[in-house]
């Protein structure tokens, strides 16, 4: 049996894909400041979150929301002038993306939906650490994913 | 009539397609959680605490760890955080055992993790590898103030075996 999709699971989803609309965002602005090798990452990075965003626009339009829009622009924690601080982009956009869909978890009893997380919430994980290792940035696996930076 | 905000989306449910369509996102981990059978709201007021058998292997892992790296200490850098990960979800899955043990009865503590023969580096995969699985076999049917906990442990066991290659098969 199917556990309703309720309106705290779909605002719950509404802010996994205002986190996704920013990571994309995000993923622009570093492309234009990392070597070759870390675009190509950032590059299959960006397509893990059209997939991620698309997936949650079309779930929620199936249940009779309408999805959140990008904002034109978003404002980063610190200024993006070189590879080190366009990584940093990146591993923050990454821990908002996590807590969001560690939010999901959350917010939902319904079985496919928690798994569709755990699923978003583990790759994004997995991005994450790419990004923590390239800047530096320890654990390079955070321990509690979306709860501990 | 009155003039109003649109009304939000009555609870919709999530049709077997839609649901198919979120769960196929692209890429893996091998990280296939079983779709369990139970409802997520089932009581789990009889029995032991579901969480138990993490803290266990948790401790276990970290254990394990240790082990390894008296053995062969050029794996620190790759493993100590590992060790500092599990010994973390131990605590904290202890921490949400003994929260709701407050209210209904006590937990038995679980046991203590006994020290392993041929511990080495696959061993180690093995483990993180059955970590991230037992621990997202759970997530579907937790209650959800324990599904964020649940599924942070699973994503770290499965981003460190992602990492740390998979065991080899016997």
């Amino acid at each position: 049996m199917s556990v309703p999709i309720d309106d705290e699971a779909v605002a719950a989803l509404q802010r996994a894909l205002a986190a996704e609309h920013a990571a994309l965002w995000s993923y622009t602005l570093i492309l234009a400041f990392v070597p070759a090798d870390q675009a190509a990452v950032a590059r299959q990075d960006i397509a893990a979150h059209r997939t991620l965003r698309s997936q949650i626009e079309q779930t929620l339009t199936d249940v009779g929301a309408r999805p959140v829009s990008a904002q034109p622009a978003y404002a980063t924690p610190v200024p993006v002038t070189d590879a080190l601080s366009a990584g940093r982009l990146a591993v923050t956009a990454e821990a908002d993306a996590l807590a969001a869909w560690r939010s999901v978890l959350e917010h939902t009893t319904n079985q496919q939906l928690r798994i569709a997380a755990l699923k978003a919430l583990s790759e994004g994980t997995v991005r994450a650490s790419r990004w923590r290792a390239a800047t530096g940035t320890t654990p390079t696996i955070p321990s509690l994913p979306g709860i501990v930076r | 009539m009155h003039p109003g905000p649109p009304l939000p989306p009555a609870a919709a449910r999530l049709t077997r397609r839609r649901a198919l369509a979120l769960g196929l996102a692209a890429g893996g981990l091998g990280l296939a959680a079983p779709v369990l059978a139970g409802c997520a709201t089932a009581s789990s007021d009889d029995g032991p605490d579901p969480l138990i058998p993490l803290v266990t292997r948790a401790r276990a892992d970290a254990d394990l760890v240790t082990a390894v790296l008296a053995a062969d200490p050029s794996l620190t850098g790759q493993l100590d955080p590992l060790r500092a990960a599990r010994s973390a979800h131990a605590t904290a899955l202890e921490q949400e055992i003994a929260r709701v043990a407050g209210t209904t009865t006590p937990v038995p503590a679980p046991a203590p993790a006994t020290s392993r023969a041929g511990a080495d580096l696959n061993s180690v995969r093995q483990a993180v590898a059955d970590a991230a699985r037992e621990a997202a076999g759970l997530v579907s049917s937790v209650p959800t103030a324990r599904a964020g906990l649940v599924g942070s442990v699973a994503a770290c066991c499965a981003a460190y075996s992602a990492v740390l290659g998979a065991p080899p098969t016997s």
